[in-house]
């Protein structure tokens, strides 16, 4: 009698643990694991909508290898035009109707804003939002990691490179008049601040504007010698063609959302050059042994691609979280991933050294300077000149 | 059958016995819905509700008194605001301050509606325009309410209940919907709703019978504003996070759209409307996983067009379902339907 | 820094007013408003870029290429969809060109992706003169401001002396009375909006050289020429361009003076102030309706 309570005690327990230990985790298989993104495909933030395709790559290229532990990812893409209604439909409908496990990047303040409340309350892993805001991990959040490089850090490193390497004196910040810019503008106010300095002048735009000569008339007038972008592509293009043609040529600065350089360098019909920017990612002719290897996977499997940074930023982004997902070994369980998560110190992809714990969500806090300088390639026999990246300085670090 | 005989015909609720009929079926499925769906529908219906209210405040500016506007989404973030800068700041319980900021997005209603006494058609939509853009402008310089940061909305508390879940939104949202749609209903069948007809059939003709312009001008917009507002304060909770980007001057365009497609001067247009393009701009973005017409739009993509731009294809069907319905039907949705009954009640003669 | 805030409002200003004829022109005709005035401009700066860069054309082969392209698609625009239209009512007109803007808009960002593209051009937007006191304007500026000073002499006279511009304008007053005088309005019609379509596109190119070419390229410089039509007065073509000159002065003086980001938004209070005095614009006669 006391043997067979004990059996069933034993048997019991074991139940319980083995419901603990292989209890159905949503969207794991023994074979497949099902992650999403959202990613503004169409409408005015389509230009980075090449991130989230990035990640499909990325997939395929390790669906190729044979998975991660022997699961095979399988990928949901969808477009969310950028629209917050839109991204919190898109991630209802992939959590419950696509049964995914986590997701992965995301492009956008407002529509990662409106997600994060259901990602927090139904406890999902989120790894690698492709914005440097400071809201997805301060305060800590269990199940979100951010990759991304802050803007406000960034901005500080831009400023003090600035003062302390080209020896300028008069800094201005020409910034995006939303959370973006605003970042920037933070940590730019905050360095200048320590070194009880005064910016000398903040020039704010809206994202619709398109005539920029009161911008650069201001920025003229305030006399500054240095001056640090945190804009579109669109702006920084019309901004250096207004100040190319009123005359005014500081040093120009930009944030790592502008370190596409060879497109910067086109779009703007070569006033690029000279250019320092912060990277949050290896330069694209970078000759390090993943760099190629993702340049092959974009080759083979999006041949129309453009090899452009915020392609392979998708990539990168995801990098972590597919760490993560190798050391949480079987048990994809979401406190098991965490925990796998916090223990990657200074895991090195394509981006800066990614270090997160119990207390940490953050995962980079470096970028490196380059400055553009342009080259000349041969097509089809025609001499073409682009903008090349060259690096500037190592992966730096706030102090 | 469509003869009024008297006056209390034309202004009673429900004309008919069927109608009565339909009209509780519909309450009875509005009422299980929650039960019978996912989140992911409630959350979809939700704001099908919510344009449903903003829909019925605009039309009947547009559709009833006869003025454009292109500013709509300025009085919806001003409900939005309003409604979460009440219940954060001066910690007002939320039934007391989602009416308040309706009356707060109506009392800007009123003020827009001054300029509109002068002005019309291309210049009316400038003004409102302007104040479209104005708004979220403001907005975004108000670091009280969270600049261009944005806000998230504090929990929504009712007689002690907290609403988290997206059904207790819809338990709450559906029946201001209902109710603010027989409020129009009946507004519209009203000395007042008659009043708005008679300035958008011939505004000086109106004032010739004794129609006071200024008044009821002013007070269409006022009471559009209103229905927007309330709209927007429901959306602040329904989104979770505002900022002033949300509130974009295409928001404005297409609850524009909503109205015209759904059906101009009709509480049944104004709700097609707004059920249909909320669908629209929700699954349209899937298109290129239906069958057949997936696959061929994948391949016409690698041929002619760029697989990496295949989502813009949303926007061509988009514009071309509303294109459509225009061109076939003046009426819109509402149209099609009135056709549709004519067509049935002689059936099968 | 005055004078080269209002020189920079004046070229700045000259591409709203191509913008803003391009809209004039067909709201005299119909009345209509048409939000895909924009998209059909931006469509054929796409048009230009393809034959430019994927084609090899010259300029001239490209850009008279683009400008044809322009005017077959407003043409064909009026033809296929708006004049479809059962028992139209202005507001459904309206809803349907911001139907066709959704549909050109999905068009090019189907066709040429989200990426920024450089529209190359023939006046370079660096090579300055020199005005006096270090105020300085482009070769593109003065290119801009000639075009739309040109274009809208030529559309005067075009209105003024020519029997079409004259049927254009009966057309507007009244349809049916025009029809019954022999005006082929379907075909006046589709005129001007091919018309209208190539003066949008003129500005297209002229905004894409210093701008940069994606899809969204035209939305802002739409409703500013919207603003500087009805600023004007939505009817005159003299109208159109002096408001988008005063819209672009104001938007830049403002910007300079006080506050760069309020610039866009007093230029819609200063619109609105006019319009309060002056209800039907600047420049056009305000006709009372009969009742």
């Amino acid at each position: 009698m006391k043997k067979l309570l004990v059996l069933t005690l034993v048997i019991a327990a074991l139940a319980v643990a083995g419901a603990a230990w292989a209890g159905p985790v949503q969207g794991v298989t023994d074979t497949e694991i099902k992650i999403g993104q959202w990613g503004p495909q169409t409408g005015p933030a389509a230009l980075w909508g090449a991130v989230a395709r990035g990640t499909g790559v990325y997939f395929d290229l390790l669906n190729a290898e044979g998975g991660i532990n022997g699961r095979k990812i399988k990928y949901f893409l969808r477009d969310d035009g950028y629209n917050p209604n839109r991204t919190k439909a898109i991630a209802k409908e992939l959590w419950e109707q696509e049964k995914i496990w986590g997701f992965a990047c995301g492009v956008g303040t407002s529509p990662g804003m409106a997600v994060m409340p259901y990602i927090i309350k139904n406890n999902i892993p989120w790894v690698g939002m492709a914005t440097g805001s400071p809201h997805w991990t301060q305060p800590l959040k269990k199940t979100i990691f951010g990759v991304y490089p802050l803007y406000p850090d960034e901005a500080q490193i831009l400023t003090s490179y600035a003062i302390d390497t080209l020896g300028k004196k008069k800094i201005a910040f020409f910034y995006q008049n939303d959370d973006y810019g605003k970042g920037g503008l933070d940590g730019c106010l905050r360095e200048l601040k320590k070194r009880g300095m005064k910016l000398a002048a903040d020039v704010p735009v809206e994202v619709g504007e398109t005539d920029l000569a009161s911008h650069v008339m201001k920025l003229k007038k305030a006399g500054a010698d240095a001056v640090i972008m945190w804009v579109y592509p669109k702006h920084a293009a019309i901004m250096l063609g207004t100040a190319a043609k009123l005359g005014y040529r500081p040093q120009w600065m930009a944030c790592s959302t502008l370190s596409d350089v060879a497109l910067m360098f086109k779009i703007t019909k070569g006033l690029w050059k000279g250019m320092i920017f912060g990277n949050f990612a290896e330069l694209p002719d970078s000759t390090s042994k993943l760099m190629l290897k993702y340049h092959r996977a974009q080759q083979k499997y999006a041949p129309k691609e453009r090899w452009g940074v915020f392609f392979y930023a998708g990539f990168g982004f995801v990098e972590p979280m597919v760490e993560g997902i190798k050391r949480a070994g079987k048990d994809l369980s979401v406190d098991n991933f965490v925990k796998a998560m916090e223990t990657l110190k200074d895991f090195q992809g394509i981006m800066g050294p990614i270090t997160y714990s119990a207390e940490r969500r953050q995962g980079i806090k470096q970028v490196f300077l380059a400055k553009c300088e342009p080259d000349i390639m041969m097509v089809k026999g025609k001499k073409i000149t682009y903008g090349k990246g060259k690096r500037l300085s190592d992966w730096l670090k706030l102090d | 059958m469509d003869m009024k005989r008297d006056y209390y015909e034309d202004i009673r609720l429900l004309d008919s016995g069927p109608q009565v009929f339909w009209l509780i079926a519909l309450i009875a499925a509005l009422a299980l819905f929650p039960f019978l769906a996912g989140s992911y529908h409630i959350y979809t219906v939700n704001l099908m509700a919510i344009h449903v209210i903003v829909a019925l405040g605009l039309n009947l500016l547009v559709g009833y008194t006869g003025q454009i506007s292109l500013g709509h989404a300025g009085f919806f973030a001003i409900g939005a605001y309003a409604t979460l800068a009440l219940m954060q700041n001066l910690g007002l319980p939320f039934l007391i301050a989602l009416p308040l900021g309706g009356f707060i997005s109506a009392g800007f209603g009123f003020l827009l509606g001054l300029p509109a006494l002068r002005l019309e058609g291309p210049y009316l939509a400038i003004a409102t325009l302007g104040f479209g853009l104005t708004i979220t402008q403001i907005l975004g310089r108000l670091d009280f309410l969270g600049g261009h940061m944005g806000l998230q909305s504090p929990a929504l508390n009712i007689f002690g209940w907290t609403v988290d879940s997206d059904a207790g939104r819809y338990a709450v949202i559906m029946p201001i919907c209902l109710f603010l749609a027989w409020g129009l209903r009946n507004l519209t069948k009203t000395r007042v709703g008659r009043a708005f007809v008679a300035i958008r059939d011939s505004d000086i003709a109106a004032e010739c019978i004794g129609v006071n312009l200024t008044y009821y001008k002013t007070l269409a917009f006022a009471v559009s504003a209103f229905y927007t507002g309330i709209g927007g304060g429901l959306m602040a909770f329904v989104l979770g996070f505002i900022s002033p980007h949300t509130f974009n001057i295409m928001v404005s365009i297409m609850f524009l759209a909503m109205v015209v497609v759904g059906g101009l001067g009709s509480v049944l247009g104004s709700v097609m409307g707004a059920v249909l393009i909320t669908w629209l701009q929700l699954e349209l973005a899937r298109i290129g996983e239906l069958p057949y017409l997936g696959p061929l739009l994948t391949e016409l993509s690698k041929q002619v067009f760029t697989v990496s731009g295949l989502p813009n294809v949303q926007y061509v069907v988009f514009g071309l379902i509303m294109v459509l319905i225009i061109i076939f039907e003046p009426l819109g949705l509402y149209g099609f339907w009135i056709r549709t009954k004519i067509y049935w009640r002689t059936w099968p003669f | 820094m005055l004078g080269q805030l209002i020189t920079s409002g004046i070229a700045i200003g000259a591409t709203y007013a191509l913008m803003a004829l391009a809209m004039v022109i067909i709201y005299k005709t119909s009345e209509v408003l048409n939000f895909a005035q924009g998209d059909m401009a931006m469509l054929s700066a796409f048009v230009a870029y393809m034959l430019l860069s994927d084609y090899g054309l010259g300029f001239t082969a490209a850009f008279t290429g683009a400008l044809a392209f322009a005017f077959a698609l407003g043409a064909f625009l009026e033809f296929a969809f708006l004049r479809r239209a059962k028992e139209p009512n202005l507001l459904g007109l309206i809803i349907i060109t911001l139907g066709l803007e959704m549909m050109l808009y999905g068009i090019a960002s189907w066709r040429w992706g989200a990426d920024q593209k450089d529209f190359p051009f023939p006046v370079s937007d660096f090579e300055v003169h020199d005005l006096g006191g270090g105020v300085v304007i482009s070769d593109l500026n003065l290119v801009t401001l000639g075009v739309a000073c040109a274009l809208m002499i030529l559309l005067f006279l075009f209105f003024r002396y020519t029997k079409v511009g004259v049927a254009m304008k009966a057309t507007q007053q009244n349809q049916q009375a025009a029809r019954l005088m022999g005006i082929r309005v379907g075909r006046i019609m589709m005129l001007t909006w091919g018309m209208s379509a190539l003066v949008g596109a003129c500005a297209a190119f002229l905004i894409a050289s210093t701008d940069t070419l994606d899809p969204n390229l035209m939305w802002t410089p739409q409703l500013k020429g919207f603003s500087a039509a009805v600023l004007g007065g939505m009817t005159s073509l003299v109208g159109a361009v002096l408001g988008g000159f005063i819209l672009g002065v104001v938007e830049n003086l403002f910007g300079g003076y006080v506050s760069v980001e309020f610039k866009s938004v007093v230029a819609f209070a200063v619109i609105v102030l006019i319009l309060c005095v002056k209800p039907s614009g600047l420049f056009a006669k305000h006709y009372v309706r009969k009742v």
